[in-house]
């Protein structure tokens, strides 16, 4: 490639990489910041993170978002990719609808999903919790999932598939063989966008929640109607680091850009 | 093939077999009601979480006492509908204490109960509003008034008409509450009309609509309020007596508060018992220990509240306490207009006319 | 004969375990809500309610909601093409021009903001675009004597703190569009004498163009009915349908009308897709 076009592409990613980490940046300066106001000057002071560590509440409800975030990425993206398979390799009466049911869990605001969560769980006896919030989380991961991994097969095709079958290899080995590998990145993507979405999911869980139990993103959002400081700064540069970590350890095993 | 579409679902089966057992012990990690609990409903930051109150409560009463929050009043009312027999202590300002009361949301109280009842000024304690169908059913426990404050560091000379919201001097340094009932009480009384009926709607939506010049941003909760003020996103904004006095105390920020000429909002909150409420005598003692003088007192010298309703209490503050020096002049209290229930229709006419006034700020 | 019987079957088990799941969670609640739309106020009791279309009837007669529908759709417009503009381009550099370790790394930064709070990001952004903040403080390193640009608490910032938090959307899916793409066949069109441009318009674009769709998809329609950014970075110019949705639960206790309001969205995101299907549909294959 020519010196220009590479420079070109770098300067680039530069440039995204910036505007992505703007906010991020400041968030995590903030952390270090002595003001309760965040007000400038800056003067560092590592007071926050030491109040983190008295702050049972929030730890406690770090943990419960990362459970419930983890359990919702196994079933959205297990239930999801066999739907997206459904919708990829066979055509069948109603599939369109099936597909176009995929919208109103992504149009609807939040919040009327939540309200109406709320009343239908309680007419049926489901009640309030963690339960009933991992119901709703997977449920709003699920149209993610399907469409994330159904556009990883579009993109794909089937050729590769036929070509196996002609080659004589059974359905069950074109599946695991083929498909799956193909799927992979797609279903990694979807699972991402899962953890992400119930990870960052306020209005549901403050919805659900049961008293006294919650999740880091309705604290979040509670402390931030009451008087946050730059604890939920501190609070949340230690969920990057940690995911970044994660992260890195993950792709020790795993090559996040997929094979080619 | 039957391989092919056993191996298809065997996967998935294992895995959410393995999540099963997750689930429960997910499920199991949520606390069910016990004896020598408490629940309260309330906003949050709002005296009933004071951390030295419940530990003197519970050294008291043996009661831990555990707290649910709300962000608007219709969702108070959604949890009290959607969770029976959950909730002890809930928090009801007085416009809506009827209608929970109507609905079947909260039950009598026993005023004999409640040492602290007959210290309780009798305008607010003795209200239609808490007093439905010859039966209790709030306590009164707080008071304080919608009206504006300002940054003593900007603003040298104190304003004294409500006019100044409208002051092109001000324009783009005001700050409002996105409210639409505030909103249009506001403009109410700046035109010089019953707040809670106001005959002339057309001026009071020309009233907001001239605001569109002046607003800055709208602000939502205390915190917000205080970081804006101290960003100076603005220098005068809408906002509540009880929050100034904390900005001011517990924030050290340069706020001063003012009831002007025309007049301001006065609003009182009661405590109620929920319907069905695991523990109602615990619910008594807790709000008896609410309106005591010996938690308000201490509350707001060292966090900052909005006044209290029992006039003992009140005496009690330090003399140059907001709380006593603003609101406790009787000239200031005749200028109040207090907030009256509302029917449902009227609130939503006020939402509409409100969000027309948004859009207008918008084009 | 055995063999439709058997791909019914295995299609059945495919699909019933995600959409019973998202009946119980979502249609039946949803159903519930759909019947409220209908209905005169919230169903409590000792109060009569009855059937009406007057919810409807109010949303597309009355200016207020008219013109609010057109902001949200714009803002959709706008901040999907943000994203388009400034995420597709990093996808196929991704995919394309950069290679191993590289790649990798640059990925997992891109997907990392996911694991930071919406709430507290878009209040980091406040802290960036206030006036005389960060955003001014760098341009005057530039132009010392500059005014400030006072983005917050307008439709610029709001449009900012969208495109920031949903661009990595757009970038994942053109990513896993593009990766599967096979060079030889760009290498074989560049044999063939066509330019970079032209394999670009004729083999890159159509093949990745279900990503595009999907990061469409999946930006458009939540954006339409965010009330969360618009509220904290919009100040005067906030006002949209989400914000007015969100006070009919909140605060005017008008639940069949925000109801009504959120349906009628539906309406409009469903018929938009219905009209661009026939021009998507040769590029999408489906079996």
């Amino acid at each position: 490639m020519a010196k220009v076009g590479v420079i070109l592409v770098r300067g680039y990613l530069a440039l995204l990489l910036l505007f992505l980490y703007l906010p991020i940046t400041v968030m995590i300066v903030m952390a270090f910041n002595q003001s309760a106001l965040y007000q400038m000057p800056f003067v560092f002071d590592l007071k926050w993170f030491a109040a983190l560590q008295d702050n049972q509440k929030l730890l406690d409800a770090g943990f419960n978002t990362v459970m419930i975030a983890l359990i919702n990425t196994v079933i959205a993206t297990t239930l999801g990719t066999l739907a997206a398979l459904a919708f990829a390799r066979y055509s069948f009466r109603g599939k369109t609808l099936l597909q176009l049911l995929l919208f109103p869990p992504i149009t609807i605001p939040w919040l009327i999903i939540g309200n109406s969560m709320l009343v239908m769980f309680y007419w049926i006896y489901l009640g309030r919790g963690l339960h009933a919030m991992l119901l709703g989380h997977v449920a709003l991961s699920l149209p993610y999932v399907i469409i994330v991994v159904g556009a990883r097969f579009r993109s794909f095709g089937t050729t590769l598939e036929e070509a196996a079958a002609t080659l004589g290899a059974s359905p069950w080995q074109a599946f695991w063989r083929i498909t799956v590998p193909i799927m992979a990145p797609g279903m990694v993507a979807a699972a991402l966008f899962a953890f992400a979405v119930s990870f960052d999911q306020f209005v549901i869980s403050y919805f659900l929640a049961a008293p006294g139990v919650t999740t880091l993103p309705v604290e979040i959002y509670t402390a931030i109607r009451k008087g946050y400081t730059p604890e939920i700064n501190a609070i949340s540069t230690v969920i990057i680091v940690v995911s970044m970590g994660l992260m890195l350890l993950v792709s020790r095993f795993y090559r996040f850009g997929g094979e080619r | 093939m039957i391989v092919s579409r056993r191996g298809l679902f065997r996967t998935p089966a294992i895995a959410l077999a393995a999540l099963a057992g997750l689930w429960a012990a997910l499920g199991a990690g949520s606390p069910a009601s016990a004896a020598g609990e408490l629940h309260v409903l309330n906003w949050q930051g709002y005296g009933t979480d004071e951390a030295w109150a419940l530990k003197v409560f519970e050294e008291r009463t043996g009661l831990k006492v555990i707290h649910d929050y709300f962000n608007s009043e219709q969702e108070m009312l959604t949890k009290l509908r959607t969770s029976p027999g959950t909730y002890d202590v809930v928090l009801i300002n007085n416009t809506f204490t009827e209608q929970a009361a109507k609905e079947g949301l909260i039950e009598p109280i026993d005023p004999s109960k409640i040492s602290n009842f007959a210290d309780l000024t009798p305008q607010l304690r003795d209200s239609p509003h808490f007093n439905i169908g010859g039966k209790l059913y709030g306590i009164a426990w707080l008071w304080g008034v919608t009206s504006f404050a300002y940054n003593t560091e900007v603003i040298k000379d104190r304003p004294d008409s409500i006019e100044v919201l409208w002051d092109p001097k001000y324009a783009g340094h005001v700050g409002w509450r996105d409210d639409a009932v505030e909103s249009v009480q506001m403009a109410a009384l700046a035109t010089g009309q019953d707040m809670n009926n106001p005959a002339d709607l057309d001026k009071v939506k020309e009233k907001l609509h001239a605001l569109k010049p002046q607003i800055k941003t709208f602000w939502s909760s205390e915190d917000e309020w205080n970081k804006h003020l101290a960003a100076h996103d603005y220098d005068i904004a809408v906002y509540w007596s009880g929050s100034a006095a904390r900005s001011k105390k517990a924030f050290h920020l340069p706020v001063d508060f003012v009831v002007p000429k025309e007049g301001a909002i006065g609003w009182y909150d009661g405590l109620s018992i929920a319907a069905n409420a695991p523990n109602p005598e615990g619910a008594h003692k807790f709000i008896d220990f609410m309106v005591s003088p010996e938690f308000y007192v201490k509350w707001d010298t060292d966090v900052g509240a909005p006044a209290s309703a029992n006039a003992k209490a009140n005496a009690q503050l330090p003399a140059d306490a907001m709380n006593r020096a603003v609101l406790g002049d009787p000239e200031v209290v005749k200028r109040l207009q207090w907030m009256a229930p509302m029917t449902d229709e009227q609130r939503q006419k006020y939402q509409e006319i409100w969000d027309e006034a948004k859009t207008s700020f918008a084009q | 004969m055995r063999r439709t019987v058997r791909q019914r079957l295995t299609v059945l088990g495919l699909t019933a375990p995600a959409y019973l799941w998202l009946t119980v969670a979502i249609f039946l609640p949803l159903s519930a809500m759909f019947c409220f739309s209908f209905l005169s106020a919230l169903p409590l009791p000792g109060r009569s309610v009855s059937f009406t279309l007057d919810n409807y009837r109010t949303i597309f007669s009355k200016q207020l909601y008219l013109i609010n529908t057109k902001r949200s759709l714009l803002l959709g417009l706008h901040v999907t093409l943000g994203c388009i503009a400034i995420g597709y381009p990093a996808a196929l550099a991704l995919a394309k021009y950069v290679r191993g370790r590289w790649r990798e790394a640059v990925f997992l930064l891109i997907v990392l903001p996911f694991w930071s709070n919406g709430l507290v990001r878009t209040f980091s952004w406040t802290m960036v675009l206030r006036k005389d903040a960060l955003l001014d403080w760098f341009v005057r390193l530039f132009v010392p004597d500059a005014p400030s640009l006072d983005l917050l608490f307008s439709y610029p910032a709001i449009l900012i703190g969208l495109i920031h938090a949903y661009v990595p959307y757009m970038i994942l899916t053109c990513y896993v569009s593009l990766q599967a793409i096979d060079d030889s066949l760009i290498e074989a069109a560049r044999s063939l004498g066509a330019s970079a441009f032209t394999a670009f318009r004729r083999i890159i674009l159509p093949l990745s163009l279900p990503g595009l769709v999907a990061g469409t998809i999946l930006i458009f329609v939540p954006v339409i009915g965010s009330f969360m950014e618009p509220e904290i970075l919009g100040g005067k110019e906030a006002i949209m349908l989400g914000p007015i949705i969100e006070r009919q639960f909140t605060a005017s206790a008008n639940w069949p009308l925000g109801a009504a309001l959120s349906f009628v969205l539906l309406a409009i995101v469903l018929a938009i897709f219905a009209a661009t299907w026939p021009f998507l549909r040769p590029h999408l294959r489906d079996a």
